[in-house]
């Protein structure tokens, strides 16, 4: 009764999300708390010039920031805008494409979106139900709503910020008002995004308010909920291990590294990952320069190894390449369009070999990007390991247009990186992929390196004593020497950390068996698990497994419960929205 | 004052009729291995749980189990084969085993790198076919063997019938197998004598081994059988009946002189019609006779030591209740096989194939041999058996056909060998498979073989048949003590080196040196080759040539094996 009493009227001067938070708050706040909240806000009023009745005071304009994340990203640019937009006077409400309802987006006066373009033009595997809404012939007309677009994306893959594109061609076509041009951000995106930001900031605020100063909105800038950040500089850690978990028989190479801290490992929490900063194989580097014409510089080589992405060719470094040099054929190359189908399967050195010209060391630095650090997702916990963390690396090994070609990171783990080296990581948090409430049943869905984060949880849950069950499907190539930790999970099932596990091995036998085909063996049980509340998590390759495992889920439910097939996918879509399909696919 | 009983007897007591927790242990995934009981159990059903020893020292720093898999042994009585069973194992060796087949020395084929996720669906493949692993391993009657020409007498179709009607006769009834691989349905309950009429619950003390021979050809090896039978021809070539013999045995256990290999004694003479009613009363004197307390002398040649050979025949001939006559006289010539073509009347032929050490593979860019077989076995109507020497017979091929399959054979490197060594050659599979194995064997004996080779050319002998046989431990499958030169491990690297066995099997061989590596062994044996060479008298054979010259003493039989080992001269 007094809970009822204490909700915050939906007519109140904040935004859904913030009556939410609010009620979440006040509502089962006793009455010291009740008092002192009263107190507080009564004291900031007495500070605040704002707190007199302005002339033309009047509620804040309202601004709807939505992101679609992948890996965090544009979910930490959207909070950094809505603070920005509060200090100017709107009413910012932060949205996760994940829980987007298209439908409510005409009702929004101003609309933000951040979106992440990932691998080959897809939206946020989060993200997908949402975007494919709101680009469906179902999508509400947008007239009078003013917009603006943030893409973030990697030059690195030819489908360049597709995503944010995309979206930002449909709210026009929707009818919205672009109030500022589209930014295409790199990796390298944290400088150009904040002047975006301000920009657009600039661009969508009322000039009333501009004029006229803070309003009550300001008052309640107060960011409820908000944990401490954890330490998210680089640190140093030594490689303490550092095995190859496929047997020697294998075709496959997957490093298991465990790294340890001086003193405190950062503090990360099951379904975090570490950003590894890897450098350049110094043997590749060495050709480039020779490539390029450059000589033997022991500086140099040190720079273009350790700082410099010397791999990607995008559309853009072929550009600069002409630009640079005055390159007839590269000029020519793109001039005839070719240069985007030239690229594919192909490498900054292949460019310069192909084309080859005397460069300076700042030509070269010009065509290269910074070398970004690749994440890994954490296969341990704190709580088993203590101030350590593991790591699963595969090492990517593959041939295109003639040349053998290593992965940057994974060929710095698992052919450079030994016993004993030092090594940067940086914590990444991924706050959507975190374990549920210890009695909160679990089913896991990692096939490969996709394993690393249930490690990760099984560890973490023996540690707590957890009483909600676990239920993990690993798959990799053949059983005899592709079953990652094999020995971890048969002592897991044995101490009750893990309650069940299935596999499936795809070159065991003629017909190729992945995890989804184990998903739906299981289908019953499965069903069944997930009806009692159980939280899904799919971890590994977004190409095929993670959509073939969504696909697989679909036809379960129809199967199990004769549901039609959209009904299905209706009760996998509440799944997804209720946070209880959670994925983490690269 | 009884003796314990061995674990194996409680295993087997306990087990259900070879049930065990078999169907529960399938389902584990998370494991490719199976309980310590269930391993003993899951040989009677023709199959050995075993890891990859090559991976062993890495295994566990990788945080995975030992590379285990299963040995799966076929049961083909007499070795004879369809070309389409043939192209059925072919195909699961390809999908679910390594790749590769082997020939046994007991005329069957054996599947290696089975994981325990495809046995199912692995022994469903070979019951389409019409085979099965049932009894192929474990203290039952294994494999029958049986010369594999039947077509070139009606003597040879008398013993492939015999083979097949043992048998048939021998194999145990227990439902397991089908309820267990082949999900057949749960068969509930019933009094032992309607489960098991000859084995019982408990079954054999120990494995028990039938050959059927032919004379002049003692190719089956019939002395290094538990039982074994001997046709008797009359003038034209039918079959008057069958010398019994008993008791002959190949395992023993280094150190240990109370064990010891055996050959078979004659113990009598019996007509066709109650040639399985003796081999049913063997086996059940055996199986009440036999040790069950200690598993080293388990097998009927113990018994038959500890009991005497006339006891042993008087309760045959009582329970069979059949009255065996003396044995009759015969003439064995060879344990070896003919190579080539042979001919019948019929206008039908019969190729012999070479398989080094029975192991049909497609080494890379070497010989095609798995290739060529199966391509043979594609266009063949005829049968294809396998022979007790590891090697392969293309068998009733018309005249019609004899070019294609001629042409294969050259396409695919299918050829005899022209050393004599080589043809005469046996290993077991030993590492890296093989649990028992002490030292290399199928992957050594063919690099042996040709640095003895180079000797032999030296001392002119290449082409002279001398028979050499090697495995990896003492327990004896391809039959090392009654190889003219046997070889068997003792450690890594280190063999053990017996002289002096008769060409036609019927004569155990003796220890002439020990621990001996690869340079010792050729440095031992050159000037026995060099002796050979110049003192020989007439077609005399290797192994009776050193016994005569005076390098190793004769081994009369098993308790005599373990004395006067050495070289007794200079």
């Amino acid at each position: 009764m007094a809970s009822h009493l204490s909700q915050i009227p939906k007519t109140a001067p904040f935004a859904e999300d913030e009556i939410e938070i609010l009620n979440r708050v006040v509502g089962p706040a006793n009455p010291i708390q009740r008092a002192w909240l009263a107190g507080f806000l009564a004291g900031i009023d007495a500070q605040s010039p704002a707190a007199k009745p302005a002339p033309v005071a009047r509620p804040a304009e309202p601004l709807t920031i939505v992101y679609a994340s992948e890996s965090g990203n544009s979910e930490r640019l959207a909070a950094d805008m809505a603070k920005i937009a509060r200090k100017r006077g709107l009413r910012p409400t932060v949205v996760d494409m994940a829980d987007l309802d298209v439908a409510t987006l005409p009702a929004t006066r101003r609309l933000v979106v951040i979106a992440a373009t990932w691998g080959e033009g897809e939206p946020p595997a989060r993200a997908a139900a949402p975007y494919a809404a709101l680009m469906g012939d179902g999508a509400p007309r947008l007239d009078g709503v003013e917009f603006a677009l943030l893409a973030l994306g990697d030059t690195a893959y030819v489908e360049f910020c597709a995503i944010g594109k995309a979206i930002d061609a449909r709210l026009e076509a929707l009818g919205a008002k672009r109030v500022t041009e589209r930014a295409d951000l790199d990796l390298d995106f944290a400088e150009p995004a904040a002047r975006w930001i301000e920009g657009a900031v600039t661009a969508l605020a009322p000039a009333a308010e501009q004029a006229a100063g803070p309003t009550v909105g300001q008052v309640i800038a107060v960011d409820f909920g908000a944990a401490p950040e954890p330490n998210l500089g680089p640190v140093e850690a030594e490689v303490i291990a550092h095995v190859d978990l496929n047997s020697s028989r294998s075709a496959k190479e997957t490093i298991h590294l465990e790294l340890a801290f001086d003193g405190k490992a950062p503090a990360y929490n099951p379904g975090d990952s570490l950003d590894l900063y890897p450098h350049n194989d110094p043997a590749y580097v060495e050709q480039l320069l020779r490539a390029a014409g450059l000589a033997s510089d022991g500086a140099l080589r040190d720079e273009f190894t350790k700082n410099r992405d010397v791999t990607t060719l995008s559309l853009k470094t072929v550009e600069n390449y002409a630009t640079a040099t005055g390159h007839h054929y590269v000029k020519s190359l793109i001039a005839s369009g070719e240069a985007r189908g030239w690229i594919a399967g192909r490498q900054l050195i292949d460019l310069v070999e192909h084309f080859p010209i005397a460069l300076s060391g700042e030509q070269l630095r010009a065509l290269t990007r910074p070398l970004a650090p690749r994440a890994y997702s954490i296969a341990s916990s704190r709580r088993e390991v203590g101030d350590e963390a593991h790591l699963l690396v595969s090492a990517v090994r593959y041939d295109s247009q003639g040349r053998s070609r290593t992965g940057v990171a994974s060929g710095f783990v698992a052919e450079r990186l030994r016993k004993g080296d030092r090594v940067r990581v940086k914590l990444r948090p991924n706050k959507h992929f975190g374990l549920p409430a210890s009695d909160r049943n679990i089913i896991m869905v990692g096939p490969g390196t996709g394993v690393a984060p249930f490690r990760s949880f099984v560890q973490e849950r023996r540690a707590t004593g957890a009483s909600g069950k676990s239920w993990l499907f690993f798959g990799d190539r053949n059983y005899t020497h592709d079953f990652l930790y094999q020995l971890e999970w048969q002592d897991a099932l044995k101490d009750g950390a893990l309650t069940r596990m299935d596999v499936a091995f795809s070159r065991d036998t003629p017909e190729k068996v992945y995890v989804q085909n184990r998903l739906w063996d299981r289908r019953r049980e499965l069903v069944e698990w997930l009806d009692d509340g159980a939280y899904l998590y799919v971890c590994g390759d977004a190409k095929q497994m993670a959509k073939d495992v969504r696909g697989t889920l679909v036809k379960a439910y129809a199967d199990v419960k004769a549901l039609a097939p959209e009904v299905a996918e209706q009760a996998v879509g509440a799944l997804e929205r209720g946070r209880r399909y959670l994925q983490d696919v690269y | 004052m009884t003796k314990e009983l061995s674990r194996n007897e409680r295993i087997k007591e306990a087990s259900d009729y070879l049930r065990g927790t078999l169907a529960e242990g399938l389902r584990d995934e998370i494991t490719g291995s199976i309980v310590e009981d269930d391993a003993q159990l899951v040989k009677f059903h023709g199959m050995y749980l075993q890891d990859d020893r090559d991976l062993r020292g890495e295994r566990s720093s990788k945080k995975m189990e030992k590379a285990f898999a299963f040995m799966l042994r076929v049961r083909i009585s007499g070795g004879v084969l369809t070309p389409a069973q043939w192209l059925t194992l072919d195909e699961i060796a390809r999908h679910y085993g390594n790749g590769t087949m082997r020939i046994t020395t007991r005329q069957t084929v054996q599947l290696h790198g089975v994981i325990k996720s495809n046995l199912k669906a692995t022994l469903r493949a070979m019951d389409a076919a019409l085979l099965s692993t049932i009894a192929a391993c474990g203290d039952v009657n294994r494999n029958v063997m049986c010369n594999p020409n039947p077509h070139q007498s009606t003597a040879h179709r008398a013993a492939y019938d015999l083979a097949v009607a043992i048998s048939n006769h021998l194999t145990p009834r227990t439902a397991a197998y089908r309820e267990i691989w082949l999900d057949g349905e749960r068969i509930a309950g019933g009094e032992d004598e309607a489960i098991e009429p000859i084995y019982g619950k408990t079954y054999l003390p120990r494995k028990f081994k039938i050959a059927v021979a032919v004379p002049p050809s003692n190719d089956v090896d019939v002395f290094a059988n538990d039982l074994g039978y001997v046709a008797i021809l009359d003038r034209k070539g039918a079959v008057r009946g069958w010398n019994v013999t008993v008791g002959g045995g190949m395992g023993m256990t280094h150190g240990e002189p109370e064990t010891y290999p055996r050959t078979a004694d004659l113990m009598g003479f019996c007509k066709t019609e109650h040639a399985v009613a003796i081999a049913e009363a063997v086996v059940t004197v055996q199986r009440d006779w036999g040790d069950r307390s200690d598993r080293k002398h388990a097998r009927l040649k113990y018994t038959i030591e500890d009991r005497g050979l006339a006891a042993f025949r008087a309760e045959v001939e009582r329970r069979a209740g059949v009255t065996l006559d003396e044995p009759q006289a015969f003439t064995f010539t060879s344990t070896g096989d003919r190579y080539g073509w042979t001919d019948r009347d019929s206008g039908h032929s019969h190729l012999t194939l070479f398989i080094e050490n029975g192991r049909v593979h497609d080494p890379a860019g070497e010989k095609t041999m798995m290739t060529g077989l199966r391509k043979i076995a594609r266009q063949h109507d005829g049968d294809i058996r396998l022979t007790a020497n590891q090697n392969l017979i293309v068998a009733n091929v018309a005249q019609k056909n004899r070019a294609a399959v001629e042409k294969l054979v050259a396409a695919h490197g299918l050829l005899e060998p022209a050393s004599g060594l080589r043809r005469n050659a046996m290993a077991c599979v030993a590492l890296p498979t093989c649990g028992l194995a002490l030292a290399e064997s199928e992957r050594y004996l063919p690099d042996l073989i040709t640095a003895l080779d180079q000797r032999l050319a030296a001392h002119d002998l290449a082409a002279d048949d001398i028979v050499i046989r090697m495995t990896g431990c003492p327990n004896g499958c391809a039959r090392p003590y009654i190889a003219e030169i046997g070889l068997v491990g003792k450690g890594p690297g280190r063999y053990n080196l017996y002289l002096g066995a008769a060409f036609d099997g019927s004569r155990l061989s003796k220890l002439y040196a020990e621990d001996l590596q690869h340079d010792e062994i050729i440095a031992r044996l050159d000037p026995l080759f060099g002796a050979y060479a110049r003192e020989r008298i007439g077609g005399e054979r290797f192994g009776d040539f050193v016994i005569r010259a005076g390098y190793v003493a004769a081994t009369s039989n098993g308790r005599d094996f373990h004395a006067n080992t050495g070289p007794q001269r200079a």
